[in-house]
């Protein structure tokens, strides 16, 4: 129930499984506006060798920020090759906030590689989940990549 | 058959102003389309939309039937 001038989230999970290829999902939302239901859309290419992607390769491509022991692991880093012949700027387009933050270099030379730092919340350190934030080339095509996050918590 | 054509104006007059007062439920969704890019398989990728309600009425989401 949603009051006059209230809003509210709807979080949409894809599970890339072993799609090929580009993929489409059009998830229907039924209210009582009425008919035709409302949709939102949302697409991925998914990738056979993600080890081997142009212009930029991630690595790992999948983070794992597990903890299996009172150590606290909140911080890991990734890096952020340039396979092209052009710098790069990578930006955030999409991150969930409230867990993580990610620090991309600001410029990723034609032939390099850049490290990036993704850091935990304060307030997601005892949390398990599986999410996803996504970067945004500034090259012609605007390529873009997302990478998913996954953390487990397993106290002694 | 004049009085009937009055009748029938004051009628759907009645209605019009009847589904004014009452209002009718809005909602908006400002971004429809989301573009995750190259992913990788085995993976799940997550995305949040945000519903507003934007109407005279209270929304009720009944349910979200997958694509």
């Amino acid at each position: 129930m949603l009051a006059v001038g209230d809003s509210t989230r709807l979080e949409i999970i894809l599970h890339t499984k072993r799609y090929k290829n580009k993929i489409i999902k059009q998830p229907r939302i039924e209210s009582n506006e009425g008919q035709p239901d409302k949709t939102v859309k949302i697409q991925a290419e998914i990738l056979i060798q993600p080890d081997s992607t142009y212009p930029i390769v991630i690595s790992p491509y999948k983070l794992n920020i597990s903890q299996f022991g009172e150590k606290i692991r909140d911080e890991m880093t990734f890096k952020i090759q340039n396979v092209s012949d052009q710098d790069l700027k990578a930006t955030i387009v999409d991150i969930p906030d409230e867990l993580f933050e990610v620090k991309i270099p600001d410029k990723i030379k034609a032939g390099k590689t850049a490290e990036a730092v993704l850091k935990l919340r304060e307030g997601s350190l005892e949390q398990s989940f599986e999410k996803t934030f996504t970067i945004e080339l500034n090259d012609e095509a605007k390529t873009r990549f997302s990478i998913p996050v996954h953390r487990a918590m397993r106290l002694p | 058959m004049k009085k009937s054509v009055i009748l029938i104006v004051l009628i759907l007059g009645l209605v019009l102003s009847f589904s004014l007062v009452q209002g009718a439920p809005r909602l908006t969704i400002p971004e429809t389309l989301f573009d995750f890019g190259y992913a990788p398989q085995n993976a799940k990728l997550t995305h949040v939309f945000w519903l507003h309600s934007t109407g005279d009425d209270t929304l009720k989401i009944i349910r979200v039937k997958p694509g």
